[in-house]
This record gives C-alpha cells, sequence and structure tokens, in this order.
C-alpha cells in the first residue's frame, strides 16, 4: 500500500469514531431528560421571565420535543458553531467555549512539558535498563518503575509534595504563583492571565522575570507528578522491545563489524526498539489527559481537569459535558497524528 | 457381546485415570511453575491477606472489634490528625478517623466494587468479543468500531461523565467503570477465538454439525478463558488504582464511606503536618495493585508454554 492510500484510509477511520464520539457525548448529556440539557445552555446567572423565555427557545432550537436521533443532528450543529452551553463552577462561570479558551492553554502547558520529561527521563533509562541488563541498577529501575507503575497518581504527587516542597522546602506546591507577587498587576485578573493564560509565558512577555521565575517554579511538580505517572509503563516497554532488537541478526552483524559499543546501541538498536513506543504513546495520551484531570485536582493547578472535577463537585452538566468531548477529540485527532507519523518512520505497518 | 462391551468400558476407565492423571500432572508442573517465582507466591499471599480482611470484615467484623462496617467512625472532639501511638496504631485523619480502622473497612469496600467491575467487564467483553470474531463480517467491524468509540475518550474522563449522569454513588461509579472497561476484554477475547477458530478440533465440530452456540461456549470458551484471567489480575490493580482516584478527586458525595481514595483526601489538607494521614492509605492502595500485578505475572507464567518446558 502506499503512504498516501495508507493515510487516505485512517482519515476515513476518523469520521466514524468522530460520530461515535460526539454520539456517547450526546447521549450522556441527553441521557438526563431535558433539564439536563436546558442546564447545558442556559447562563446560570440569568433568571426570571428572561429565562423561561430562553427556555422556549432553546426547546424550540434544539428540538427537545423531537426524538432523539433527529435531536442528535440538531445539539451537532449548534457545537459545530460553536455553541457548547454554559458552565456555572466557583472558578469560573460562563460560556463554555471562555472557560476551554482560559483553561486550556494551562493544561497543554503541563502535559507539553510532562511529555518532554517522559522523553528525557524514559528513553535513557530504558535503554541503560535493557543494555546493562540485570545489573543492579536495572534490578533498582525494575522495582521502582514496577513500584510506580501501581501507585495511584495522587500518591506520587503526594509523596513528590513531602519530599521536594515540605521536608527539603525546595519548590512550592499549591497553585500557579504565589500571590504576593501577582496582586497589584494590570495583566492579571482573578487567577487568570492575559494575553496567552498561561501565567509563565505571560510573564516572560511582559518581561516580569520574578513572576516567571516563580510560576516555573509552581509549574515544576505538577508536571513532574504527571510524568513520573506515565515514565513507569515507557521504561518497561522501552527496556523489553530493546531486549529483543539486541538479540536481533542485524546487530550481531554490527557486534562483528567490531562497531563500537556505544554506535551499536544508541544508532542501530535504539532507532528500532523506540517503535513500540511511538505506538503505545497513543495510551500515553490518554494517560496524561486522565492524569492532569487528578494533578491539577490536587495541586489546583487552573486547567481543564481542575474545572472538570470542580464542575463535578457543582453538578455543572456543561463543564463535565465539554471536557469530555474535549479529551475525546484531542486524543482521537493525537492517535490519528500518531498513526500516520508510524507509517513514516515504520513502512511495515503500511502491509 | 457382553464381554466386548465391557472390555471397552475397562479400556475407558483406564483412558480416564490416565487422563485424569495428565491433569494432576499438568496441575503439578503449573503449580510448580508459579512456585518457581518467588515475587509472584510474595504476590499471592498479599492478596490472600486483602481477601482475608475483606471476608472478616464482612462476615465477622465482631472478631476485630469493627461496629459498623460501612461507616467511618469520625471523632470531632479531636479532628486534627494525631501521630501513630498505641491508641492507634496508624495515627488518625481529619475528623479524628482512627486510620486502622478505616483502612481495614475501605479494603472492603474497594475490593469488592474492583471485583463487580472486572466481573461485569470481563464477562460482558468476553461473550461481546466470542460473538463477534465468531460471527464476523459487518458484526466484528461494528462491534471493533464501538470499542474504537469507546477508547476514543481517556476512560478517567469517560467513567466521570458517565458516573456524573447516573449520580455520585459507589454502584454508578462501578458501573461507569464496567462500562469503560468491557471493549478492552472484548478485543482480547476477540483476537484469542480468531485464532481458536482456525483450531482443527474446532473445524471438526463445524463439519460434524455442532450449533454454534455450543461451539463457541463449549469449545472457544475454555480457550479464552485462561488469558483472560491472567488480564484479570493484571486489571484489578489498575481498577482498584482507578476506583481509589475517583474518589479522591471528589467522587463520592457525602462523607463517612470507608474509602481508600477518599480516606486519602481527608488528610490532604494536613500534608503538610500529618503526612501519615495521606501516606497510609495511599500505601495500602499501592501494595494491593503491585501484589496483583506480581500474582498476574506469575499466572501468565503458568499458561506460557516455553516456561512449562
Amino acid at each position: 500500500m502506499k503512504l498516501w492510500a495508507y493515510i487516505a484510509r485512517r482519515l476515513l477511520l476518523f469520521i466514524p469514531t468522530l460520530i461515535g464520539l460526539t454520539f456517547i457525548v450526546f447521549v450522556l448529556s441527553h441521557a438526563g431528560g431535558n433539564n439536563l440539557v436546558l442546564a447545558e445552555y442556559i447562563n446560570p446567572r440569568l433568571t426570571g421571565e428572561a429565562r423561561a423565555l430562553l427556555i422556549q427557545k432553546l426547546t424550540d432550537e434544539f428540538h427537545l420535543n423531537q426524538p432523539l436521533y433527529i435531536q442528535y443532528f440538531y445539539w451537532l450543529y449548534q457545537v459545530l458553531q460553536g455553541n457548547w452551553g454554559f458552565t456555572n463552577t466557583p472558578i469560573f462561570s460562563g460560556s463554555v467555549i471562555t472557560a476551554i479558551d482560559l483553561f486550556f492553554p494551562n493544561t497543554a502547558m503541563i502535559t507539553v512539558v510532562a511529555s518532554i520529561l517522559i522523553w528525557v527521563i524514559g528513553i535513557p533509562l530504558g535503554v541503560y535498563s535493557a543494555v546493562n541488563r540485570d545489573s543492579a541498577t536495572d534490578q533498582v529501575l525494575r522495582v521502582g518503575s514496577f513500584t510506580l507503575y501501581a501507585m495511584p497518581i495522587y500518591l506520587i504527587a503526594v509523596a513528590l509534595i513531602l519530599a521536594l516542597g515540605v521536608y527539603l522546602k525546595l519548590i512550592p506546591f499549591a497553585g500557579v504563583v504565589n500571590p504576593i507577587f501577582v496582586s497589584n498587576l494590570p495583566w492579571y485578573n482573578s487567577g487568570i492571565s492575559y494575553p496567552t493564560h498561561v501565567l509563565l509565558i505571560d510573564s516572560i512577555l511582559h518581561g516580569d522575570w520574578i513572576v516567571a521565575w516563580d510560576a516555573f517554579l509552581h509549574l515544576i511538580l505538577p508536571s513532574l507528578t504527571l510524568a513520573l505517572a506515565i515514565v513507569a509503563s515507557i521504561i518497561r516497554i522501552l527496556r523489553a522491545s530493546m531486549l529483543e532488537v539486541l538479540e536481533q541478526d542485524y546487530i550481531r552483524l554490527a557486534w562483528s563489524k567490531g562497531i563500537a559499543a556505544k554506535l551499536v546501541y544508541n544508532l542501530h538498536a535504539r532507532k528500532n526498539a523506540l517503535l513500540p513506543v511511538l505506538t503505545l504513546y497513543g495510551l500515553t495520551v490518554a494517560g496524561l489527559l486522565g492524569g492532569a484531570v487528578v494533578v491539577e485536582t490536587v495541586f489546583s493547578y487552573p486547567g481543564i481537569g481542575y474545572w472538570t472535577t470542580q464542575a463535578l463537585l457543582n453538578n455543572d452538566v456543561g463543564g463535565i459535558m465539554a471536557s469530555t468531548l474535549l479529551f475525546g477529540l484531542i486524543l482521537v485527532t493525537a492517535n490519528l497524528v500518531l498513526d500516520i507519523l508510524y507509517a513514516f518512520v515504520d513502512p511495515r505497518i503500511r502491509y | 457381546m457382553e464381554i466386548e462391551d465391557k472390555q471397552i468400558d475397562a479400556e475407558d476407565i483406564s483412558a480416564l485415570i490416565k487422563k485424569q492423571g495428565r491433569r494432576w500432572d499438568n496441575l503439578k508442573v503449573s503449580i510448580s511453575v508459579f512456585m518457581a517465582n518467588k515475587t509472584a507466591v510474595a504476590g499471592l499471599l498479599i492478596f490472600l491477606v486483602f481477601i482475608a480482611d475483606a471476608l472478616i470484615v464482612q462476615f465477622f467484623p465482631q472478631i476485630i472489634g469493627i461496629k459498623s462496617p460501612n461507616l467511618l467512625v469520625p471523632n470531632f472532639m479531636d479532628p486534627v490528625p494525631l501521630p501513630p501511638s498505641p491508641q492507634h496504631p496508624l495515627g488518625t485523619t481529619y475528623p479524628g478517623i482512627d486510620l486502622l480502622d478505616g483502612i481495614v473497612k475501605a479494603i472492603r469496600i474497594d475490593l469488592a466494587y474492583s471485583f463487580f467491575v472486572v466481573a461485569v467487564g470481563a464477562s460482558v467483553g468476553a461473550i461481546v468479543g466470542i460473538i463477534s470474531a465468531w460471527a464476523g463480517g459487518i458484526w466484528d467491524e461494528i462491534v471493533m468500531r464501538l470499542t474504537d468509540i469507546v477508547f476514543s475518550i481517556p476512560y478517567l474522563i469517560l467513567a466521570l461523565a458517565v458516573g456524573f449522569i447516573l449520580g455520585r454513588s459507589l454502584w454508578h461509579m462501578s458501573i461507569a467503570l464496567a462500562l469503560t472497561w468491557w471493549p478492552l476484554y472484548a478485543r482480547y477475547a476477540r483476537s484469542q477465538t480468531l485464532s481458536a477458530k482456525e483450531l482443527t478440533y474446532i473445524e471438526a465440530a463445524k463439519a460434524g454439525g455442532v450449533s454454534s452456540t455450543k461451539i463457541m461456549f463449549k469449545h472457544i470458551l475454555p480457550n479464552v478463558l485462561p488469558p483472560i484471567f491472567i488480564q484479570i489480575s493484571l486489571d484489578l490493580g489498575s481498577i482498584v488504582v482507578i476506583f481509589s482516584t475517583l474518589a479522591f478527586i471528589g467522587f463520592i458525595p457525602n462523607a463517612n464511606i470507608p474509602e481508600l481514595g477518599y480516606l486519602t483526601s481527608l488528610g490532604l489538607n494536613y500534608v503538610q503536618t500529618a503526612p501519615w494521614a495521606v501516606l497510609f492509605p495511599g500505601l495500602v492502595i499501592t501494595i494491593f495493585a503491585l501484589a496483583v500485578n506480581l500474582l498476574g505475572d506469575g499466572l501468565r507464567d503458568v499458561i506460557d508454554p516455553r516456561r512449562r518446558s
């Protein structure tokens, strides 16, 4: 199969997945009857006659008196129009799209930093563990990654808070910044910074290095927690696949040609050993997004995950459904991109 | 004629004895393979301790002095967490809950609901997977696309959303988790069935006119079950962890339910002054997850033909 044919096939498979994803979210948000739908689209601050009028208008607009499968298309039309409803939580109250605009950059920030940390920590350790098989370091790494794999994310977070925050007093462990630094800043307002909403980037843009440093310190623990929660499985997979690759004929050939060990490991073996890691990166994305919910909640970090748990605690259907849809969209898109990347990297997959 | 019949009977019986002997040998090999793996045995022992705890709290709570197995006992006179002491071996957490008492009760609840999740997920998944692979064609395609769709939402988020719609309670949380978990087993059972379908004796059964239902559940299911059981033992740890994570981020609405994630969250505000209040419940979950993972690895060795020989 040609590469373009593979990509075309993969893109075609993307469509039913998208339809299914939106359908699941639709069914979930309509399973509780019309009141849930109305709650999602009525601005929580709206009261009295205006509210009654809006209910009437929404009933007409979404055809709430029609069968569900017809309602789906009207709902989908609204979602495509960018009308994702309203949310009412203590950290934000208003349009869902605005909430995503405010919170998503923060989630993107910690997941990206965590992904970088995963690669930086995971790949050398996985390769080292396989190359020095059954050495003391390998044993420690195996036990360590096995334990880390079994730990709930919140326990990793608590352990890091205790070790780095409480005992060593190295880094702060709540929120995004020390409130003293940002109390009178013109570009910071009730926990939200402008224009990108990521405090670290904003403070650099405004040239405020004290805030930037503090924001950076506050970023370490959430991203490190998220990275550690996932790096264990990366180390395990990479170790196993590296061991498999090292058994292969072309590696033996490289040895017999007298190529230096460093080159054999880093140039010949690692490239092929990374392929299964890349395939499983789809799972990593799912783990990162799910983990972000827990991490952001523990550290009161204002991202999509924190907003989601706030929505859960405040019975806010708009927030829950929007983040389900958003996380789903991110995951399917990431999987699509990874599959295509994988076909580029490993031609064998196309056949 | 009579003599011939008897002879056949005798042959049958000796064959049966031989067969049972082989089965017994088989079991002996399995046990010795498992016992050779020391970490797996340790995993099994820890697992049994947890099970024993759950059973005692369920059936004989008075033996270990537990009066209300389904409720935490707060002490509002002394709500701030106290460090471990002879009176409270693991210390207390907010509001004055004895941690040892809370953890012993919570293990039963966590285990019970997690078993429910894997049992429902695995049975629904196995049935769907076997039927899908056996039927093939369009049905197979539909089921696989359905699992794709369930996988398209991170499981923690999907469980959150489903649980939110059902209403926040332990039962709904487990139902939500089972709903997000069955596709994994469906895919697993499907791939096992696809390879079992090619086996000669299945072909023979088909040629002999055995009904599809009978082939699926009498001949294919025994092939599919062992790998599924291993998957269950590997998953049980993840499920307990996710179950407690959902409770930790606030899924349980009202207080007083002994659940390990919830117990951890109670101590979270005191993490600086009372680290034991968050570490102990969290460690208990980690130990359980570790133990079942080790156990699962050991069981995998048992059915691995390379290890058996």
